[in-house]
């Protein structure tokens, strides 16, 4: 079987190879492209430091939808999470005059509820994910709207709050490294726990990992929770950044977060969704959106941009599996 | 019936020299068979003897590798399904092909092209027709009843219907009476002999013996690809047929029954187990130690028994009770907990995650013996690695690494990473569904072997298996179940192939 097929696994191995280190390859052209064209501005210091920062904050999010794709549910509620949370925890902290850390930890307690929920409407009710995230979504944003009526809540944040974001450990932007600590907290969960492995087997194979013994439905709840949970921790360090609970602040991140996660599955790994993959994806949206901002391309191309990534990564993530497959 | 039909003029359907073979197995092997004008005839063989490959070639599903068809004389080609549908052949599969919710009337127009002058349906000839079928088989119901409110009996009534909404020569018929009651086939035979009586031919498969000695005018007996009888209904009995599926008589089995087999501890029992019509009141016991196979043919209730001892249904009734404890689990999560192991039927759908790596297979069902502590979530990946490879070594699995995906392994090494990922648990039922389908000779061997040995550790084992020479070989008893129910035990000395197909083809008591 191995020989028959012999030149042709030979094509998808170099196919594979391909786009295995096609966004890094990619990455690189970029770089060096937007260097050369505007050298002014883009390949200096501040600009990158500019480019790591708006990185971050897609990375969290990314981070955790990473875990809901492995286990094979989409969640399109993450950008509406990350928007309510900002809103909440300004709120509870301005409004209700709750301390920072009270504040921070119960906008993450009633994310991880609505995950839960999430996860219960797909495995309970047995609802689609697209379709059951794309509810809870609108749901979420009508909670933010009941809450703060639209308005934003700027004035009256606490210092230290404002400090989250900006502040500085051993010489590292807080966001950075919180972006650090979360990316390697969801890795070590994916490839180094129980669990891990059952929220991969669940993905892989539902049918497979509950005759192995595995609760597959619990294990997809988590996965839920977990994607709104980083949703929610992106949304309050932007709060933290631009200093306000703004009601549609995060509506922006669900598709490059979509994208930055499946251009990462095609990246040094077969099409499987993987939090180093992801991050490579975050920085080359990141840095794709940022090189063209800086050479000020018309409005619409930065939309072709968006939307053609997406499909493309989309695109790349399912042939490398199929090749992977063959 | 008119068994002189089989001899005046010639034959309706001649095929001749007739060959198939997907990948290298040979799925027919030079078959010649005839079918006259107004004859029943049936095919009969086990599973996997060729009878659908010569239905689907038939049906121009498949393209033969060599050989002949001839329709009233004329050599005929088919090569697509529109192909046998110009020549009148029209095929009934098991899983009949209507819409439930649409009306009789709606699923016997469907794919009508009557087409009036301006190239419009013409409704009204259209159900005139419709009308006519519906009256042929002797169908009551008004028109416009959802085919999901009728009976399965009645259902197969209206895909004859259907057939007989065009001009047909030749009608295929796949185990109409799988899931009928008594009364219903022989409502379905009074059509079927209407039908003869007009002139249409009807290809008859069935694994009911009787049912094929009562209705058939000629029979083909099936084996391993090859027609190895084709006899006249008057000449053929019971015994003789179930000799030519056999293949003869064969050589008594070795004696494999453990002297002792009742005085050991019984590990599993179960009491009056029902669930959904598909296992009937079934009460077995399984010593430790004990290979217990279960017999029967496909869809005999064997996999939804199995089903209901991993927890993944529960029973409407009945008790299983394990190690003498009442045991009712609530998924397969806690019937591992309770020490009972499952090896799939599907291995690929359901045994493996292919994508991912034989170590991470095999040690899915036993995640907490990795842990690198004991109260602590995180893994070891050198104990992930002990694991896997102690497995590989016991079951001697051919794989490049351990990192390998199982996906690039072969049929026989993929079966046994699935039957790997239990050896590392302690199992007191260990449950086995087509231990060796699709596994080489080998392969094969070295699953009975791995099987005996387990038992041997005192563990209790049931085998499900549709091959019968598998069963002889490796089982202290052996189960045979038919339509929900079983049917008989065997012992021993007992289990041959033989008895076991036997016992396959009773009809349970209702």
């Amino acid at each position: 079987m191995l020989q028959q097929g012999n030149r042709k696994t030979k094509r998808n191995a170099r196919l594979l190879t391909i786009s295995k280190f096609g966004t890094l390859i990619g990455m690189a052209i970029m770089i060096l492209s937007f260097s050369i064209a505007v050298p002014a501005i883009f390949p200096t210091f501040r600009n990158m430091v500019n480019v790591a920062n708006q990185a971050t904050l897609s990375a969290i999010i990314s981070g955790g939808l990473t875990v809901a794709l492995i286990i094979g549910e989409m969640d399109l509620s993450i950008a509406n999470v990350a928007s309510f949370a900002g809103v909440l925890v300004t709120g509870l902290m301005v409004q209700s005059r709750w301390p920072v850390g009270l504040a921070i930890a119960a906008v993450v307690l009633v994310s991880a509820a609505i995950g839960i929920a999430n996860g219960l409407i797909i495995t309970k009710l047995k609802v689609n994910s697209v379709v059951a995230t794309l509810g809870t979504g609108s749901i979420v944003v009508g909670l933010n709207y009941a809450y703060a009526q639209g308005v934003p809540i700027a004035s009256g944040l606490p210092e230290s709050f404002k400090q989250l974001a900006f502040g500085k450990v051993l010489g590292v932007p807080n966001n950075i490294a919180i972006m650090i600590v979360v990316l390697f907290v969801l890795w070590v969960f994916i490839n180094h726990t129980e669990w891990g492995v059952q929220l991969r087997a669940t993905g892989g194979n539902p049918s497979a990992a509950r005759l192995s013994g595995i609760r597959v439905d619990r294990i997809k709840i988590l996965g839920m929770s977990i994607a709104s949970i980083c949703a929610s921790v992106t949304g309050i360090l932007l709060a933290s950044l631009i200093g306000s609970g703004t009601s549609a602040a995060a509506d922006g991140y669900l598709m490059p977060a979509f994208a930055a996660v499946f251009l990462g599955s095609a990246t040094l790994r077969d099409g499987d969704f993987h939090i180093v993959g992801t991050l490579v994806g975050v920085f080359f949206i990141g840095i794709g959106f940022n090189g063209l901002a800086i050479f000020g391309v018309p409005t619409f191309v930065q939309y072709f941009f968006r939307g053609g990534i997406l499909v493309l990564a989309v695109g790349l993530s399912s042939v490398a599996r199929s090749l992977a497959t063959k | 019936m008119d068994t002189a039909g089989r001899t005046a003029g010639g034959p309706l359907l001649r095929i001749s020299g007739l060959c198939k073979s997907f990948g290298g197995v040979q799925a027919l092997r030079n078959v010649d068979l005839e079918v006259y004008p107004g004859e029943v005839h049936g095919l009969i063989g086990s599973n996997g003897a060729g009878k659908s490959t010569l239905i689907k070639i038939l049906s121009g599903d498949i393209a033969r590798d060599a050989g002949e068809i001839f329709l009233e004389g004329e050599p005929i080609a088919i090569h697509r399904p529109q192909d046998a549908y110009r020549l009148g052949f029209s095929f009934i599969h098991q899983e009949l092909n209507l819409i439930p919710k649409f009306s009789i009337i709606e699923n016997l127009t469907l794919g009508q092209k009557k087409a009036s002058r301006l190239g419009f349906i013409d409704w009204k000839a259209v159900k005139r027709e419709a009308k006519g079928a519906v009256e042929r088989i002797g169908l009551s119901y008004p028109m416009d009843t959802p085919v999901e409110e009728l009976s399965v009996a009645d259902r197969w009534l209206v895909s004859i219907a259907h057939a007989l909404m065009r001009r047909i020569k030749l009608i295929s018929m796949d185990e109409p009476t799988a899931s009928l009651s008594s009364e219903e086939s022989e409502r379905l035979f009074k059509v079927v002999r209407e039908l003869t009586a007009e002139g249409v031919s009807v290809l008859y498969v069935s694994h009911r013996l009787d049912e094929i000695l009562a209705l058939c005018d000629g029979i083909s007996v099936f084996k391993d690809g090859s027609c190895t009888l084709t006899t006249d209904t008057r000449d053929a009995t019971r015994q003789s047929l179930v000799e030519a599926i056999v293949g003869g008589k064969t050589a008594e089995s070795e004696l494999r029954l453990l002297s002792d087999v009742d005085e050991r501890p019984i590990v599993l029992e179960t009491k009056d187990l029902n669930k959904g019509g598909k296992v009937v009141d079934v009460s077995l016991v399984l010593h430790g130690g004990e290979v217990l196979g279960l017999g029967g043919l496909v869809g005999s209730g064997r996999t939804e028994l199995a089903n209901l001892l991993f927890g993944i249904e529960r029973p409407d009734s009945g008790r299983i009770l394990l190690d003498g404890e009442v045991y009712e689990p609530k998924d397969s999560t806690e019937a591992m907990k309770r020490g009972v192991g499952l090896v799939p039927e599907e291995r690929r759908s359901q045994g493996l995650i292919l994508k991912d790596s034989v170590e991470f297979n095999l040690n899915l069902a036993n995640l907490k013996a990795i842990r690198l502590a004991k109260l602590l979530f995180l893994m070891s990946g050198r104990a992930s690695a002990r694991l896997a490879r102690s497995v590989i070594d016991r079951l001697v699995i051919k794989t490049p690494s351990i990192k390998t995906p199982v996906v690039s392994l072969s049929g026989g090494n993929q079966q046994k990473v699935v039957i790997g990922k239990w050896l590392s648990r302690k199992l007191k039922v260990f449950i086995l569904d087509e231990p060796s389908r699709g596994v080489d000779v080998g392969a094969r061997a070295e699953i009975h072997a791995k099987i005996r040995e387990l038992a041997g550790e005192g563990t209790g084992i049931i085998v499900i298996s549709s091959d019968n020479e598998e069963l002889p070989r490796v089982c202290d008893t052996v189960v045979v179940m038919s339509e929900g129910r079983i049917v008989g035990t065997l012992r021993g000395a007992e289990i041959t192939k033989e008895a076991i197909l036997y016992k396959s083809f009773e009809h349970a008591a209702p």
